[in-house]
Parts: structure tokens; sequence; C-alpha cells
């Protein structure tokens, strides 16, 4: 063994600078791993511990309806068990408000009324310094998010309007429980639970939610979830949810831990592709090695402790290799707080994970064994007998059942790792598959584009002819390299390219007819009303549907039980609640799949027609009997027909729609999609002047919500372009490191060419001509992939119309052009830039 | 003791098979030194590299201290190679990324010899390199590394040394100063000593003298064996022809 490690501290002493690639293949994907875990479990685990806080509860019971005086008994009744510490009742919904003055504006605010006792949980703090005190809201007083105060240009001490009630501005929110965290329609206000009876908001039909918050002293898990079984027996019939924030934990646990495993596996693409990289500098090392490795033999030293020596050096490098990707990774991360903190959670920590950190270490080392292993076997068909003859070693054709051997475990160790990283053997195996299949259609489409070039061998400019040729030479890069490329150019190109397009499908101007403004909670009463007043200012007569809200309780006479195990998957499509309306044809975005769409005859038999969407939901299909209650009523419907509904030219799209003739008479609201005025101003009357006339009806201004989408999925993009970088800059590395393989023998070359009466210009023309093909190469494959790919995640998986950027493609394909010349001419300058005797003496 | 029983060597050459060794008989008792002279082609490489167990005979046994080396594997040959026998080459082979010291000390590491690094230091003295014992072998002139060969030839003491044109790559200075050097060391330890050489007046000094052509053993007899095989005497002076032309016309490139 003394002699292995002298051996490997010996090589790595000399051979260091040439081996530094292969340490920084490893230090990237090792970093890139650590980095996104670490990032992913942290905000993980910044929101489970915020579970509580999100919840406002151990024990959230939550109701669309105003919950009546029978069911808060029953609350209360199981509530008084020993275990339960705090109580108090929210009510939560969108709405609109303005200055209780003259002053212009509206605003859709999230209203929050609170009840004596809030927050059970959280800190509740005001910018002024004070601590959020229930008395702050008596006699009509609102705590009001900042955003509020610059959008309505009002101060502390000034009245607001909400609904038909006036409320003065009591303080400005810094923190509120479960604030901070995901997407809002608007501002936050806080206002007593008992004045939310005087805006008139909470109505029937409105979409007020109604919440009974519950703490509990801390015990077992056990209690609590016997207590929420306890009510939600009580309340079964009542369509009410509990939920407790263990079940928010998991839930969020469950989530993180899928998107960590999949964004892991965009780190492993960068690490297999530093292992490549590893493949290719072992596989050169042992080339140069060679008469080394044959020496060795010739003095007593055994195939397999020479191979040893080798995996002792792979290791170690591999070993130091991810020690420097940790290092890396803590300044990834430095730089996610710095610059992505305000998508993340609140009080997220952005320092490593010890469990990520041991897991970079052991990929690096197994991703750098894994990929040498091929390579170095080699070293046993080293004979020592070309160091009296310098001739290589006579072919082999015999199959090498050592090497097929270790190629299957090479193999079975990457689908082990893949499915390690992954959480799935399934997911793993396809996902190495895919790469596969990736890395051989790569691969395919560069000998292709190869032949083409080999054919054009005829020109006349000599550099270019010999560049062609130094593709060819024996020991070439040139797959390596294209391969390397060509993956990073696909990856940078294909995220940039479907970003554009669906930032053109957000353009309004790209939006056709579409309304850029929807109004909502419009009562019976106000149809007509609102219909004038729109027409009046923008000369356009609104289309306002009717909505009716309803939820599922029974398919096929079978009741929904949201605990039941078959039922557990579809808790979201069960639990929710539908807007649903009527009308007695086809839309036209809509089309029938299955089924017959109705005649516009009326009849009596209640008909619904669903959505694609919904078809197979607990057999759910044409034919089946749909039970729904609609304000505590409970209506059974067939389905009659099932609709495909193109949603990117909907106005409003209905999952459920019945037949008319049966929900005339229920509760309704309308809804409606008008062109607002294009500029700010008069967008902003408008909303003021439907704001005051109606004051329980809420605009929602597209313009806005679109922003806000762009903001995010900006965000999406640099996020995703950050990784696409990331294995662009692997790529390069692998450019780097192939280069520098083939230093030797370019100067040898050079210094040939050059005595043979090539001036320096020629000779540098040959390399940029070279690398100038590479670089082509690569990048005409690569943006090739890159259109595949953005136009079927754009077709089939966002179903938006995609458009070619030419654009894109062209500074895709020159990028990587000027790319691979620059480092090309910069890592060939030493080797060009010797004089010839020099170069031609050395042994 | 060496033993060459029917040793013969082909190899592919395009779609025909070269002969480089025609059934070849040969004894060699321990601590001989022997010189194998021949022009180039004849095979004199060939022959040491089978008896190092570098390569192996299409047919014949090569036996080693009575041992049949024919049939090891390339690990066992490694291994004996390892204790029995020392090699030096016309190019030196040393390897770059170790300094001189650490090449002469890496056989012995690799047979596990204890206080290595003292008999390496050893081996350079006597090789008179210890002022040089740091350096890489690019640091090194041609014969200072071919010195670092020797002593790394020696370093396991091994019973055999062979050397494939030692000083051919050297001025005749640093050529005699070598040649020298293998000798009093082959004395000294009483190892057996194979020279291949083209140089006529180091293989007259040798115990006996082999010559080869085409494959054949044309010639062997040594200063102490006046009379040469019957039917010898003109090929070996036409072979001795050639070897004088050829030292010559050395002479005139290196001058």
């Amino acid at each position: 063994m003394n002699f292995v490690m002298r051996m490997a501290l010996r090589e790595i002493r000399s051979s260091w600078r040439r081996l530094l690639f292969f340490f920084i293949c490893i230090g990237v994907g090792v970093g890139s791993i650590v980095a996104l875990r670490s990032t992913l479990q942290n905000a993980n685990s910044a929101l489970v511990s915020q579970a509580r806080l999100l919840l406002g509860a151990d024990v959230q019971i939550d109701s669309t309806r105003a919950m009546d005086q029978s069911t808060l008994a029953a609350i209360d009744r199981v509530a008084r068990s020993a275990l339960v510490t705090g109580r108090t009742e929210t009510v939560e919904l969108p709405t609109m408000t303005r200055p209780n003055d003259s002053r212009e504006g509206a605003l859709l605010v999230e209203l929050k009324a609170v009840g004596p006792g809030f927050p059970l949980y959280g800190d509740f703090n005001l910018t002024d310094g004070r601590r959020f005190d229930a008395q702050m809201l008596e006699s009509r007083g609102a705590v009001v998010g900042q955003t509020l105060l610059e959008r309505l240009n009002v101060a502390p001490g000034d009245e607001i309007r909400i609904g038909e009630v006036p409320f003065q501005i009591r303080g400005v929110i810094s923190a509120d429980p479960g604030g901070g965290t995901g997407f809002r329609l608007g501002p936050r206000v806080f206002i007593a639970k008992s004045a939310i009876e005087e805006t008139g908001l909470a109505g029937l039909g409105s979409r007020a939610r109604h919440r009974v918050l519950l703490s509990t002293s801390e015990s077992s898990p056990d209690s609590l979830a016997s207590l929420v079984s306890e009510l939600r027996s009580a309340l079964k019939d009542n369509l009410i949810t509990v939920r407790t924030y263990k079940e928010s934990e998991q839930n969020i646990n469950e989530q993180y831990t899928r998107s960590e495993n999949y964004l892991s596996l965009v780190g492993l693409v960068i690490l297999v592709l530093g292992g490549i990289g590893i493949a290719n500098v072992t596989r050169v090392f042992i080339e140069q090695k060679k008469k080394a490795i044959a020496v060795l033999k010739c003095v007593g030293a055994t195939s397999r402790r020479i191979t040893i020596v080798y995996v002792a050096q792979v290791l170690a490098l591999g070993a130091s290799g991810s020690v420097f990707g940790i290092v890396l990774a803590k300044l990834a991360l430095l730089g996610v707080g710095t610059y992505f903190a305000d998508s993340l959670p609140a009080n997220m920590s952005y320092s490593l994970r010890t469990g990520t950190v041991i897991q970079g270490l052991l990929l690096g080392l197994l991703i750098s064994f894994l990929f040498s292993a091929l390579p170095l076997l080699r070293i046993r068909h080293i004979r020592p007998n070309m160091l009296l003859r310098n001739e290589d070693d006579p072919l082999k054709r015999k199959i090498d059942l050592m090497r097929w051997v270790t190629a299957l475990l090479v193999i079975a160790g990457l689908v082990a790792v893949f499915s390690w990283q992954a959480g799935s053997l399934k997911v793993g195996a396809f996902f190495l598959g895919g790469l596969a299949a990736a890395g051989g259609l790569l691969q395919l489409a560069s000998l292709g584009l190869m032949w083409i070039v080999k054919r054009t061998r005829q020109i006349q400019s000599f550099p270019v002819r010999h560049a062609i040729n130094s593709l060819h030479r024996p020991g070439n890069q040139t797959r390596v390299i294209i391969m390397a490329v060509g993956l990073g150019a696909f990856l940078v190109i294909a995220v940039q390219s479907l970003q554009r397009n669906l930032l053109l499908e957000l353009d309004p101007a790209n939006r056709g007819n579409l309304p850029n403004m929807y109004l909502i909670d419009i009562q019976k009463d106000q149809k007509a009303g609102i219909e004038k007043l729109i027409q009046d200012t923008t000369g356009e007569r609104p289309e306002l549907i009717p909505t009716v809200r309803a939820r599922i309780t029974a398919i096929n006479g079978r009741e929904i039980d949201l605990g039941s195990g078959e039922m557990r998957g579809d808790r979201g499509r069960l639990g929710r609640e539908y807007v649903v309306t009527y009308r007695p044809t086809l839309d036209a975005n809509e089309t029938i799949v299955a089924g017959k769409m109705w005649d516009p005859t009326p009849v009596n038999e209640p008909e619904v027609s669903i959505s694609e969407e919904m078809q197979g939901l607990q057999g759910l299909d044409v034919g089946s009997a749909m039970t729904l209650d609609i304000v505590g009523r409970k209506l059974t419907a067939r389905v009659t027909s099932v609709r495909r509904i193109d949603w990117r030219k909907s106005r409003t799209g209905f999952l459920i729609l019945f037949r008319p003739n049966v929900l005339e008479n229920a509760p309704t609201m309308y809804v409606g999609g008008l062109n607002g005025p294009a500029d700010d101003l008069s967008r902003s009357r408008l909303q003021r002047a439907v704001v005051e006339k109606y004051p329980n009806v809420s605009i929602i201004d597209v313009a806005e919500v679109i922003q806000l989408v762009t903001r995010i999925l900006g965000n999406v993009t640099l996020a995703v372009t950050f990784v696409g970088g990331f294995v662009f800059f692997s790529g390069t590395l692998i450019l780097i490191g192939s280069i520098a393989m083939t230093q030797y023998q370019r100067a040898y070359e050079a210094a040939l060419l050059k005595t043979l009466g090539a001036t320096r210009k020629i000779v540098l023309t040959i390399v940029v001509a070279e690398y100038g093909l590479l670089g082509l190469i690569a990048g005409l494959i690569g943006s090739a992939a890159a259109l595949g790919l953005s136009y079927s995640m754009a077709r089939f998986l966002f179903e938006i119309p995609w458009s070619l950027e030419p654009s894109i493609i062209v500074a895709g394909i020159a990028g990587t052009v000027a790319l691979v010349v620059v480092v090309g001419v910069l890592s060939s300058l030493q080797s060009l830039s010797r004089k010839p005797l020099g170069v031609l003496r050395a042994p | 003791m060496i033993e060459l029983f029917n040793v013969s060597k082909q190899v592919p050459s395009g779609s025909e098979t070269l002969t480089i060794l025609h059934s070849l008989n040969l004894t060699i008792p321990d601590g001989q030194f022997i010189s194998i002279v021949g022009p180039s082609g004849s095979g004199k490489s060939t022959l040491l590299g089978l008896v190092a167990g570098l390569d192996a005979p299409t047919e014949g046994d090569i036996r080693i201290d009575g041992e049949s080396i024919v049939s090891m594997n390339e690990d066992a040959l490694a291994l004996l190679r390892g204790k029995k026998i020392g090699f030096v080459f016309q190019s030196f082979h040393l390897i770059p990324a170790l300094t001189a010291f650490e090449n002469v000390l890496v056989p012995m590491e690799i047979a596990g010899v204890s206080k290595a690094p003292a008999r390496a230091r050893q081996l350079l003295e006597d090789v008179d390199l210890t002022a040089r014992a740091g350096h890489y072998p690019s640091q090194l002139s041609g014969g200072e590394q071919q010195r670092v060969a020797i002593a790394r030839a020696f370093a396991n003491d091994p019973s055999i040394l062979l050397a494939d044109e030692p000083t051919g790559n050297l001025d005749s200075h640093n050529g005699r100063h070598i040649f020298d050097l293998m000798v009093e060391i082959h004395q000294r330890r009483s190892a057996t000593l194979i020279l291949v050489t083209h140089d006529h007046n180091l293989a007259e000094r040798a115990d006996r003298s082999i010559a080869l052509s085409d494959g054949r053993v044309v010639a062997d007899l040594g200063p102490r064996v006046l009379s040469p095989p019957i039917g010898a005497e003109r090929e070996i002076d036409r072979q001795e022809d050639r070897l004088t032309e050829g030292t010559h016309a050395t002479e005139v490139v290196q001058s």
C-alpha cells in the first residue's frame, strides 16, 4: 500500500496541472447538486417551520359559507377539550377598497376580518414598531399593507371605504402571521370580524372564507389527530374542511422532496457532463503515461498495483474536487441569498446542509470512479515491450470480458446513482436512458455533420483544409467537444427560446380580443346597472355570465369522503368549490369530445357537461350521476357530454356547465370581462367609478396580474438560465480540458508547419478555422435540439402557440462559435508560440 | 542460468507473417557477461525482450533458473522482473514525473524492500549522482539519465542485467563511462550481464559474444573460446566488417 500511496502522490505532484480540469469538473458538478439541494431543503424547512404560522393555528376549520349556530356549537363542543388553548375566528375575502374622499383610485385587496384573540401564532408587527392589538380595529379601524398607502395615496389616520363602510387606517403592517409568502392579488387589510357584517360583503354567495382557528397545548401528535377526527365527524355533512399544521407540513415536505429530487437530476446532468470530461481526461492521461506505466511493469509492478495507483489518484482528485464543489456551493448560496431572497421564503437559512454535503462528497467520489473505470482498464493492455520497440500494442480483436463486465458494472452504478438522486429507480433509469439517448443523438448528428465537413476537403484555402483534417486527426477530441458544448448550447438556447415564447403569449398585444379587466361578484340586481356603466365608459357592452358556487358531494351515488384512501389522491378536485354556469350552447372555444351537447330547449331534468379535465374523476363520465351542493341544496345531475376547452382563447372557462332551466333561481353572481381603457389613469377611474356605485364588485386588472406573472417568470427564467449556464460552463471546461489534452500534438504540428515555411498567421488561421468549425457544428446541433425542446414544451406542456425566434438561434450559434474560437485560441496560444526547434527536440 | 530452447518469434506484418527469431537455442550460465551483436533488424532487441519476459515467444521455451517463464502471466512476469532482472534501455525510459532518487527507489518500493531510501542513495552514489538526486529526468543530461537507469536496474540486486544498446544515445566518452560502470557493477555483484550493442569494441570486452543475423545465431564466441563453430568463420568476418563500417558511420555522424 505504501508504494501505491507514494506513487499516487508523486504522480499528482507532477501532473496536477493536467488534472486540474478533472478537479474542476467534479467541483462544478458537486457544487451545483449541493447548492440546489441545500437551497431547496432550506426553503422547505423555512416553510415547514412556518406551517403553523401560515395556517395561523394548530387546527383550522374552513368553510366557504358563514358557519351557522349549530355548526359553531358543534365545534365548541369538541373544542371544549383540555387540549384546546385558544380559539379565534376569521373571515377572508378579496374585495375592492378606495379612499373615502374624492381622491383617485380603487384597489383590489385581501380583506381579513379577525376576531378577538388573533393571532394565535406568529408575530404581528407594525411599521411604527408597535405590536398589533385587537383594540386597534375597534370602532371601524383597519390595519393595512404598505402597498395600499402607495397605491391609493393615503396615510395612517385617513379613511378608506370597504363595501359601504369607511374604516380609519390605524396602522401599517410590517410583518403579519403567514404573510410574505404566496401569490397575492393585492395588499392585506385587517378589520374586526364584528365589522364585516356592516360592510355587507360576507353575505350569501360571496367569495368569503370563514374560518375558526384553534391552538392546542403542545402534546403528542396523536392527541391532535384525535381532536381533528372528532371535529371531522362532528362536521361531516357541512362541507367544512378541517386541517392541521401537521398535514400542511407533510404536504410541503412531499412537494419539496419531489422538486428537490427533480432539480438534483439537473445537477446530476452537470455532474455527468463533468464525468464525461473525466473519462476523457483519464483516457488521454493514461495515453500520455503509457511509457511510465510500461517502465513500472518493467521494474516489477503488476497491472493490478499500477491500476490501484491510478484509482487512488482518481479518488484523491474526486475527493478534493468535491471539497472544492462544496466551497462553490457555499458561494452559490451566498449569491442566492443576496439576489433571490425576495422570491424565497422569509427566515430562510442560506447555509449548507450537512446531509447534502455528505451526499455531494459521495457523489463526487462515485462519479469520478465510475467515469474513469473504463479508461483505467487500458493500463492492463500496456505492454512493457513498447519500451524496446516504439510501436502501439497490436489491435486486440478478442472480446475483452473484463471490459464488458466493468462497463455493465459502471452502467449499474450510474443507474443506482441516478435512482438514488431521483428518489425512484424508475425515474433514475429513465433519466439515464434519456440522457444516453440524447447523447447518442448528439453523437449521430455530429457524425453526420463531420461527414459533410469531410466532403468539403477540396477547399482551396490551405488553413481551412488543414483544419478539417485536424478534426479527424488521431486522438482528436472532436466528438467530446461537440457533445459537451452542444449540450450546453442546447439548454441555454432552449430556455431562452421558451421564455421568449411565454412572454410573447403574455404580451397584451398578442392576446387578441381577450379581456384585460374582469369584474367579479356582481349581484343579480346590479347586472343592468353595471352593463350600462361600462357601456357608457368604454362604448362596449360587457357580456356578464351568471355563476353559481357548488361542491361535489357524490358521484354515481357514492358520497365523497375525503378521508378515505381511494379518494385521497383526488382530494384537490373533489374537495374544491366549483364555479358553475349555465347556457344553451357551446362557446367558440369549446368542442365536444364525448357524449352529445343538449339542444337549446329547456328541460326539467338537470343535465351537466363536464370538461375533459374532470373526466375519470372517481369514474365520472358520460352517463354518470353527479350530486352537487349548491348553497345547502343538493342537486343530482346527469353528465351528458364532455367538453374540451381551449383555455388560451377563453374569456372564462367552466369545468361544470349546466343545461339552462335548473340553476336560474340559485344564488347567482355575475362575472364579466371587458377591454378597459388603455391608459392607467382611465383604468383607475373606471375601477373607482364601479366601486363607488357597487362596493361589493371586485375588479381584477389583467395588466397588473400579467406584470406580476412576468416578474415571477423572469425569476424562474433567471434560475433556469443560471442552471443552464452552469451546464454551459461545464461544457466550456470540457472544451478547455480537451484542448489542453491535445496541446503537445498541436505544438508539434505547429512546429513542423513552421519548419516547413508556415507563418504564424497561417498557423493561427488553422486554429481559428478548426475551432470555428467545431463551434458551428456544436451550435447547429444545440440549437436544432433546443428548437425541438422549446417547440414541444410550448405546444404540449404550456399549450401556447410557438414561433421561431431567429434572433435567439442566430445569437446562440454565433455565441457558441465565438466562445469555442476564443477558448480554443487562448488555450492553444502557448503551444503555438513555442520555438520550433525546442518542440521538435523534446523527447 | 538462462536457457532458451527452440525459441522462435513471429509477428504479423500486413497480410504476411514475419519471422524475427528462428528456432534459437542458447544457454547462459550465471555471472557471465555476454554481448549480442548484429545488424539492425537481426532480432537482438527481440531476444533481449523475450529473456526479460517483456514479450512471449511464438514457439519454444525460456527458462530462468530452471523455471519456464513462457507460461507465466503478465503479473507473474512483472514480479519475476522485480526480483531477478534489471533492464537498461537505449533511450533510458526514466519516469519523467519522478526525481532521479525516486526513479531508483520505485523498484524497491514495488518489491517492498526495507531501508529502500538508504539503498537508493547508495546506488546513486555508486553512479556518482548524489548531487543530482533531486533532479527530474528533464533536468539531467543523457549520460546522467543513463546512469540513473543503471542505478535503477541494480536496485533490487538482480541476478540478471539486460542492457539494450545502453550507449546508443550517448557520445563516445559518456558511452565508455556507462559501459565501465555496468561492467564494474556486474563484476562486483557477479550478475549475469547481457549487452546488446552495435559497438564492436564494447562487444569484444565481453566473456562471450553472440552474433545474430536474420534471426539466427551466426557466431557464438568469446576471448577464451578461440575456435569459432565450424563453418562460421566467413560469416563472422562478414559480420564484423559490417559492424566496423557501422561504427565508423556512427563516429562520422557524431563528429
